[in-house]
């Protein structure tokens, strides 16, 4: 091993991206852009208000019932309006009257089992209307039980690691930044790898003394250099905030996301780069198998969605199927972003086991990956 | 042919790439200070020759040598020089930068191999230059100057003179020249037969086997014909030459 090759070898990767503008603004400006607007929809998004119709077969207590909806739903700038039958709530759930319609039945009141109160949408935004459905149903269980004379208690909610916090970023965030690390140094590495092979660069460099080894290494310290300033900049505007005061007729702002860590930045920065290291074997790796830059795209949906979808990122780990389980323990992102969040949430330091382990299952993984991405160069050659 | 040991030998040298023998038990010593002539059409199995002599391809039989080492050796690549069909440099660099990371590749330390290596195929003054602003004329010499920063004894050319223009290439064979005169050992191939009379000494070359070998005036009266072109059609037995 040679350092001076390898010094080489990894100025000529920053020497390239440095002139890469185009690659410059994926690796910094893009993430920024996509996490900012993350966090505006999740800490942003509007409730959707609940305009109801109801049918009310169950006579006086569906009165009753009435009432305190009405009230609770116009409190949430809501409405409620009844209608004489199903065809009418119906018709007015289709022509745009109403989001939702409620059948109150006739058992309403009735002692024994019991009663079904029927909801109707349209059923053309399923997952918008879900949110109405829960919002009416929590209005609906306080009005019920008002209307009965019962108080719902209040529910509080503890946590042994951390605050609960209502910023859904607190938990969203470690897991999108380990991601996004992920997404844009993989990318980054496999066309340039790619490009070393199909230009023949990598066949004339193979015709010099430079090992496969140190082509690997240099390569993954040319790109690690690039990975470290994007997390370095990506952790500064999710955890930074930084109040702006208004100025002549630009009004005051906050600039950086804010999102609360219980543990060390620096300890999250580690987790990352250690994940960056395994992004650039596999990089590498990938490329061998790709002949065009398209390719390397290609693979997205193959290496990196199913990672993202069983990471923790999006579902919990503990929501998935009892048969896909297994398969979590296989997913390099899986460590990272349990170990991100054990950083963040609980605050862990180095001593925690759970961090130690996903540390040394990311280390290992990218020393995996660059002992097979080494094989997969000069693969003809003695 | 000089008496000297050979710079270049190939021993048996064979390469089997599933149904297709691309080289064919070839046996050949090439001297020091020459310029060697590997000539055939495309598919020919010039480039894979190459490739087995510099350690790139694993031989199915027989074996290489260059300046006096079997290949393949690491260590002995930093005596070799390779130019590659395509032009093998980094477009988002600049003439410098290209020709200094081969050189550090190469073990060289310093810029002064370097500034020659750019002398030598004009390109001193566009140091600084992008590559990928630069014309395809001028990329090629490059791409061989980047095989000459480390002043290497022995110099593989794969068809370096593709795609250039007349004057260029005229040029290129000023620079072969005088590197063989200054002791180089040069293994040049070509599907041109127009330039087969710039070289030292010829080899023909189809199918994976040297079909003929000699200086332009030996293989012309080997063949009994006028031209090379001639000469090769006759000696391989086909009419497929690419020229």
């Amino acid at each position: 091993m040679s350092l001076r090759r390898l010094g080489a070898l990894f100025r000529r990767v920053v020497q390239e991206i440095r002139r890469d503008r185009p690659s410059l603004a994926l690796l910094f400006i893009a993430p920024i852009l996509v996490i900012g607007l993350l966090t505006f929809i999740l800490r942003e998004g509007v409730t959707p208000t609940v305009d109801a119709v109801l049918v009310n077969e169950a006579g006086v207590p569906g009165d009753v019932i009435a009432e305190a909806l009405g009230n609770a739903l116009e409190e949430e700038d809501g409405s409620l309006s009844e209608v004489s039958d199903k065809a009418a709530a119906e018709a007015a759930v289709r022509d745009g009257g109403a989001s939702i319609a409620i059948l109150l039945p006739e058992d309403l009141a009735t002692p024994g089992s019991p009663p079904t109160v029927t909801l109707i949408t349209n059923g053309l935004d399923l997952s918008g209307e879900a949110n109405q459905i829960a919002a009416l149903q929590k209005a609906l269980v306080a009005s019920i039980a008002d209307a009965a004379g019962m108080h719902l208690p209040t529910v509080e909610h503890e946590t042994v690691y951390g605050t609960p916090s209502d910023d859904p970023m607190t938990n969203f965030a470690p897991a999108i930044v380990g991601f996004f690390t992920y997404f844009f140094v993989y990318l980054l590495t496999g066309v340039s790898f790619l490009r070393e092979r199909t230009g023949g660069t990598l066949e004339r460099l193979m015709a010099t003394p430079v090992t496969r080894g140190e082509v690997v290494i240099g390569y993954t310290l040319g790109f690690v250099l690039f990975a470290i300033l994007q997390v370095a900049i990506l952790m500064t505007w999710v955890l930074g905030e930084v109040d702006v005061p208004a100025l002549g007729p630009m009004s005051a702002f906050s600039l950086g996301l804010g999102v609360v860590t219980a543990g060390s930045p620096l300890l999250a920065f580690a987790v990352v780069v250690v994940l960056a290291l395994g992004a650039v074997s596999l990089g590498i790796f990938l490329s061998t198998f790709a002949r065009t830059e398209l390719q390397i795209i290609q693979f997205i949906p193959l290496v990196l969605v199913p990672q993202f979808l069983l990471s923790g990122v999006l579902f919990p780990v503990s929501s998935l199927p009892e048969i896909i389980q297994p398969l979590v323990k296989l997913m390099p992102l899986n460590y990272a972003v349990d170990g991100l969040r054990q950083v963040f949430v609980r605050g862990a330091d180095l001593g925690v086991p759970e961090l130690q382990l996903d540390l040394l299952v990311l280390a290992g993984v990218a020393v995996f990956f660059a002992t097979i991405a080494s094989f997969t160069i000069r693969r003809d050659v003695a | 042919m000089s008496s000297a040991a050979p710079a270049i030998r190939a021993v048996g040298l064979a390469k089997r790439f599933g149904p297709i023998q691309a080289v064919d038990h070839v046996t050949f010593d090439l001297a020091p200070g020459r310029i060697y002539g590997l000539l055939g059409p495309n598919g020919s199995g010039k480039t894979t020759l190459i490739r087995l002599l510099t350690g790139l391809a694993r031989p199915t039989a027989g074996h290489a040598e260059v300046l006096g080492a079997r290949m393949p050796s690491r260590a002995n690549l930093a005596r070799i020089g390779y130019m590659t069909q395509s032009d093998g440099i980094y477009p988002a660099l600049t003439v410098m930068e290209n020709a200094r990371f081969f050189a550090a590749a190469y073990g060289v330390r310093g810029t002064d191999a370097v500034r020659e290596a750019l002398e030598v195929v004009e390109l001193a003054d566009r140091a600084g230059s992008v590559t990928g602003t630069l014309s395809g004329g001028q990329r090629r010499r490059l791409s061989l100057a980047c095989a000459l920063t480390h002043r290497p004894p022995a110099l593989f050319l794969d068809e370096p003179t593709v795609g250039i223009d007349p004057l260029l290439r005229v040029q290129f064979w000023g620079y072969f020249r005088a590197l063989a005169e200054a002791g180089t050992t040069i293994l040049v191939s070509s599907h041109v037969m127009d330039e087969a009379d710039r070289c030292d000494e010829l080899m023909f070359i189809r199918s994976g086997r040297v079909i003929a070998r000699g200086s332009g005036a030996e293989v012309r009266a080997q063949a009994g014909t006028e031209d090379l072109e001639q000469a090769f059609l006759k000696l391989g037995g086909e009419a497929d030459v690419t020229r």
